[in-house]
């Protein structure tokens, strides 16, 4: 129960606030992980009426990317870009319960409204395309190679309309190849009402942001009519999480080679039994770090950005969860400490700087506390160019209860999975055990038309680790097929996985987040041809074709006599008559040159 | 002579060398095996020529579908149509004697002709006896209560109107004051008032009445005339062809009236200067426009306005009035935080007058494309944007330094405003805009949205300058449509490599029927009908021209073909042509000893 408590504080603060002011909102959550690491969670909430917003009169939902979804008839959108990995041993739960993050690369899942299979198909193509343009992201690669209908992964957000209509069709894509950079930053911050250029929007920066050991950026937009009957909105959601590295982020920026540090400087772990004089080895434990914001993110917070509720009051839009017994200094803005004793929110001011220094004096609390609900990676195994496999080793931490969860993977065609070899088998057993998968829905690959599609519902007895095992075969590729670089391998998408609530307790939590879970892609590499193949494959069987056609003529055309009888090519006469030539010749050139003479 | 010892000396050679060196000579070959190998080279070569080389050129060759180049050329060079305009005008006189209306008529429409200098653009005059007998005629008896109208026609029906460009009603009026026309500004209907003594009698030969009556029609559509004749001169000019302006050249065979009818004569230079700087910044015609109406404001505030209530009452009844010629479509949007780019100088204090002022220079940059989010809307057709912009309290007002004004036209993109909060009171602290405020700004983008069309300034009556809209958008489609073929044409010319596909000739027919239809339809003076074909013999011709297709040529280098083809060509042709060659010598041989021994 402990692992839901930070998604569950966000999600009740969150919905105290959508409350406050309906229109637009935004906050910074800052999160010590470790001594040496910051989460950071930026999140923008806008939403508008959705009468104005089909009228297509835009104003905190950007009038670009609601054209797009209109046009595309979109109902709900979610699109992720991500990179790096969340450490979950040192790290603990993921932000917002992992549903605001994607795997690593672009991904995009979006209900759209559709009277077929193809229709939907069609528009969602059109949704890529568009999207592509505005992200300057190669979304528009999301083919039907890499476009799945998952069944039981994701549910919609949407709250008051029937998601389960006959004409609303799920369509998900990943592109885990994808390199998320400072282009796809530069688009997302301008949909910001405030563009960046106030509010806490002003410390996102792509030379920080991609600097950082895991960062996410993710937009959802999703349509809410409130049960009580008052009028429908449209929900739009923009959140950027980003884990930064203390030390690293503290570089100067016009300095930014790291140097030995003095040793005045050093921080030592004095701990060690082995510790000799002279010697030092470095703590990572390094206590008592302080900070300020312009030192993490390179500059301050530049005043607020529509931060007043509808009485014109400012509300708080920077939290930060650190014992209220630490001391922090803030220039311009108010303070607030919360009862609960590990987080205080402050206001920005409306136009000047806002500046916050975290002492290093007080007690230090970090994200320890929350144990994730579940360690799950996934690895190949198996040599060689033709066949491989998949492992996926899955462990509940929890020592008192079981959980059951959807596993989902997409694979790309040309991995060729065999599915009765997929079993799963506790870690501490080596026989399998079929009662670990409940359920399974699977999708084969079609050649060159669509990936495999794999949905597992497993449950995971109490401390118990499960590897869910199965091989495959690897295709081979046509020539044009391969992308460039085709020698790095191919990246294959990481496996979503949805933690279902407990069984016991269902009924009164069916309101909660959804708990997602990501693993790691996979660099699969194929057997790739030498690429100056095609003239090597020419030149070969022109040779071959030429020779058989030179016997065969010859064959044919040529007379067969004695070696005695052979006419002709004697050396003599050959070099008889080339000196008649060459005097013939001579005689000319003389004869011409008397002439000149005479 | 000569013959005959040359030969002798290749005889005596042989005769000369076999002897002293070859003990042994082949057995001499059957003739049965020498025609067998002649005929085995000879069919190898036939089937190099008559199997190889055919299927070599079909696999190779590119598709190119036949085009009527000819025929499109024409069109391009205007000799496949002389555009005429010929514009019916209703005469109804019920208060003048049947004969002496004729006459009356007959004796305008010379007035009419003499003035005219500008023939393909022409007047022509019917006499209808009576309103009611001709509305009966015409209409169905549903339509009966109409006939007494004194505004029958709603805005949208243009094609009831496509025998009648204009009614003119004789009225006449007591006492004896001067004639006078009266134009209804709703209604396509012009009245004259007259007294009765001013009606000429049968037997006069002039009228002032007429001449009158002729003047104030010339004047009426001189402008739609200079118009046309603007749009025919400018293309003919731009045309290739030496054959200048056949569109405008007269029908009649007097070369001075032929002199007289080029437009260039008809226009004076400051019409001319006012047309060409009407048609730069219009809009080419498309059937649906996407109006952008955009606030931006360099600060927060105000971050509001009441757009749609003043839309509805300000825009939407023009846009509903225009909607026969084309269609809208409206989106709104906010932006703050918008900054000016950074060529623009800063605005300057001008204490005089106690407002900052821009440069006038600066007016063309003053849209920051690369920071504001003025992408065109998704959908066919083009955007047009207005932009309001607020200025920051400190800087306010704003205007154009020199002019004082504050708007301004970008020519085929869309209108600027600076709306200074100090013009109404009521906002400048608020951060939400009221309607009232914002009623300059959407008259001023009223305006602009009509010169955005091209709508001409001078007939004051909102049927005619719609009818005169869709005879400029007819004749510019025609000529747009015309001068696509012709570059589609010269472009198959010059690209001797290029693929054409079936659907460009397809294209190209349906443009050319269509094109056809509209110049019949021109001539016949159905106007509405000629703007259908030309608008989709416009989208045709440019499907047609932008095949995509036909954009990626195929194009391979020739040492890349040599590397492709020299292995199998070099080992085969060599043997093929040397053995041939051998063939041919022995044949050439055995003629000559046939001819010697006969």
């Amino acid at each position: 129960m402990k692992t839901f408590l930070f998604p569950l504080l966000l999600s009740l603060l969150l919905s105290c606030l959508v409350l406050a002011d309906p229109d637009y909102n935004e906050r910074l959550d800052l999160q010590p992980l470790t001594p040496a690491s910051l989460l950071a969670s930026f999140n923008f909430r806008s939403s508008a009426p959705l009468i104005s917003y089909e009228r297509q009169h835009f104003k905190y939902i950007p009038r670009s990317l609601g054209q797009i979804l209109q046009h595309a008839k979109t109902r709900e959108l979610h699109l992720r870009f991500t990179t790096g990995r969340w450490d979950d041993e040192s790290w603990g739960a993921r932000p917002w319960g992992g549903a605001k993050e994607g795997g690593t690369g672009v991904e995009l899942w979006a209900w759209v409204e559709a009277d077929s299979d193809a229709g939907s198909f069609a528009r969602w193509v059109t949704l890529n395309n568009a999207l592509s343009g505005l992200f300057c992201a190669s979304l528009n690669f999301i083919d039907s190679t890499r476009t799945t209908r998952p069944r039981m992964t994701f549910e919609p957000s949407s709250i008051g309309f029937n998601a389960s209509n006959e004409d609303l069709y799920l369509l998900h894509g990943t592109l885990p190849r994808e390199v998320v950079c400072t282009e796809n930053l530069t688009p997302f911050l301008k949909l910001l009402p405030c563009k960046g250029k106030a509010g806490i929007a002003s410390l996102l920066d792509g030379h920080k942001l991609f600097d950082a050991s895991w960062q996410s950026m993710a937009i959802d937009v999703r349509s809410v009519c409130p049960s009580d009957g008052s009028e429908c909105s449209i929900e739009m959601e923009q959140t950027v999480d980003m884990v930064l590295d203390i030390e690293r982020s503290k570089r100067p920026r016009d300095n930014p080679i790291p140097r030995p540090i003095p040793v005045e400087g050093l921080r030592c772990d004095e701990s060690k039994s082995y510790l000799q004089e002279g010697a030092c080895y470095p703590s990572d434990v390094s206590n008592g770090q302080s900070w300020t914001i312009a030192e993490i993110f390179g500059r301050p917070i530049q005043g607020s950005c529509l931060a007043e509720d509808s009485q014109g009051s400012p509300t708080d839009s920077v939290y930060i969860h650190v014992p209220n017994e630490r001391e922090m200094y803030i220039y311009a803005g108010t303070e607030t400490k919360h009862p609960s004793g590990t987080s205080r929110s402050f206001t920005l001011p409306k136009s000047e700087p806002f500046e916050m220094v975290l002492s290093h004096i007080g007690p230090q609390s970090f994200n320890n506390h929350s144990i994730p609900p579940l360690y799950a990676s996934r690895s190949f195994t198996g040599h060689g160019q033709e066949r491989g496999g998949v492992q996926t080793l899955l462990t509940n931490p929890s020592t008192t209860s079981p959980i059951s969860f959807i596993y989902f993977e997409t694979l790309p065609w040309f991995m060729k999975p065999y599915l009765h070899t997929l079993t799963a088998h506790l870690s501490s057993s080596s026989t399998p055990n079929p009662h670990l998968i409940k359920e399974t829905f699977y999708r084969p690959a079609l050649d060159r038309r669509r990936g495999t599609q794999l949905e597992l519902l497993i449950t995971i007895p109490a401390a118990s680790t499960v590897i869910l095992t199965y091989d495959f075969d690897k295709a081979i590729l046509r020539y044009t097929e391969y992308p460039p670089d085709a020698n790095r391998g191919f990246d294959v998408a990481p496996a979503v996985i949805r933690l279902l609530p407990p069984f016991g307790d269902a009924p009164e939590q069916g309101s909660q987040a959804p708990v997602y879970i990501r693993t790691s892609s996979l660099l699969l590499p194929l057997p790739t041809p030498d690429f100056s193949m095609p003239y090597n494959v020419i030149i070969l069987t022109s040779t071959v074709m030429a020779l058989a056609f030179g016997m065969i003529f010859n064959l044919l055309v040529r007379r067969f006599v004695g070696s005695d009888e052979v006419e002709g090519w004697d050396a003599a006469a050959l070099k008889g008559r080339v000196r008649g030539r060459l005097m013939a010749l001579r005689s000319r050139f003389m004869k011409g040159g008397k002439e000149k003479k005479l | 002579m000569g013959q005959e010892e040359d030969v002798g000396t290749v005889v005596g050679d042989d005769k000369l060398v076999s002897p002293a060196k070859t003990t042994k000579k082949p057995p001499s070959e059957s003739a049965e095996g020498i025609r067998v190998r002649g005929l085995v080279i000879f069919s190898f070569w036939a089937i190099v020529i008559f199997l190889g080389l055919p299927v070599w050129l079909w696999t190779t060759s590119i598709h190119r579908a036949r085009l009527p180049l000819q025929e499109m050329l024409d069109w391009a060079d205007g000799k496949a149509c002389k555009s005429t305009f010929p514009l019916q005008i209703t005469i109804e006189a019920p208060s003048i004697q049947e004969p002496e209306a004729a006459h009356f008529v007959r004796m305008t429409q010379h007035a009419l002709d003499d003035l005219n200098e500008f023939s393909a653009h022409h007047l022509r005059l019917r006499l209808v006896k009576s309103p009611s007998l001709e509305r009966m005629n015409a209409s169905i008896p549903a339509l009966h209560g109409l006939e007494t109208g004194q505004d029958p026609q709603p805005y949208g029906s243009l094609e009831g109107q496509d025998d009648s460009a204009l009614t003119v009603r004789f009225r006449p009026q007591n006492g004896s004051q001067p004639a006078r026309v009266e134009l209804h500004p709703h209604s396509a209907i012009m009245d004259v008032l007259y007294t009765q003594n001013q009606v000429p009698s049968v037997s006069s030969s002039s009228s002032a009445l007429a001449t009158f009556v002729a003047n104030k029609l010339q004047e009426l559509f001189a402008e739609e005339q200079a118009t046309i004749a603007y749009i025919l001169s400018h293309s003919a000019a731009s045309a290739q062809s030496t054959g200048q302006s056949p569109h405008i050249s007269s029908t009649t065979s007097s070369g001075a009236r032929e002199i007289r009818s080029r437009p260039n004569r008809s226009i004076n230079p400051e019409m001319a200067a006012r047309l060409a700087s009407r048609m730069t910044r219009s809009l080419k015609y498309a059937p649906t426009y996407h109006v952008t109406i955009s606030l931006f404001t360099p600060s927060a505030s105000p971050s509001s306005w009441d757009i749609e209530a003043a839309l509805a009452e300000y825009f939407t009844p023009l846009l509903d009035s225009i909607s026969a010629v084309c269609n809208f479509t409206v989106d709104t949007q906010v932006q703050l935080y918008a900054t000016f780019s950074p060529s623009v100088h800063v605005p300057e204090y001008d204490a005089e007058h106690g407002v900052w002022t821009l440069q006038e220079e600066d007016l063309s940059g003053f849209i920051n494309a690369a920071e504001w989010p003025l992408s065109p809307s998704i959908g066919a057709g083009p955007t047009l944007n207005f932009v309001l912009y607020v200025p920051d309290p400190a800087n306010s007002p704003l205007v154009v330094k020199g002019s004082q004004a504050s708007s301004w036209l970008i020519p085929q993109w869309g209108g600027v405003l600076i709306l200074n909060p100090q013009d109404t009171n009521a906002t400048s602290s608020e951060s939400t805009l009221s309607k009232q405020a914002l009623q300059p700004a959407l008259l001023t983008f009223s305006h602009q949205l009509l010169s955005f069309l091209g709508a001409p300034q001078t007939p004051p009556s909102l049927p005619l300058q719609l009818q005169t809209l869709t005879r400029i958008h007819a004749a510019s489609l025609l000529l747009s449509a015309s001068s696509t073929m012709g570059s589609l044409a010269r472009l198959t010319v010059a690209l001797p490599s290029i693929a054409i596909p079936e659907t460009v000739s397809i294209a190209v027919d349906t443009t050319l029927r269509h094109l056809r239809q509209t110049c019949n339809a021109l001539r016949e003076g159905k106007f509405s009908d000629a703007l259908e074909n030309a608008r989709i013999a416009e989208a045709e011709a440019e499907r047609g021209f932008f095949e995509k297709s036909m954009v990626g040529q195929v194009y391979f280098p020739d040492e890349h073909k040599i590397a492709v083809y020299l292995p199998l060509l070099g080992p085969i042709g060599v043997p093929l042509v040397m053995s041939a060659i051998k063939e041919l010598k022995r044949i050439w041989a055995s003629r000559k000893a046939r001819q010697q021994s006969t």
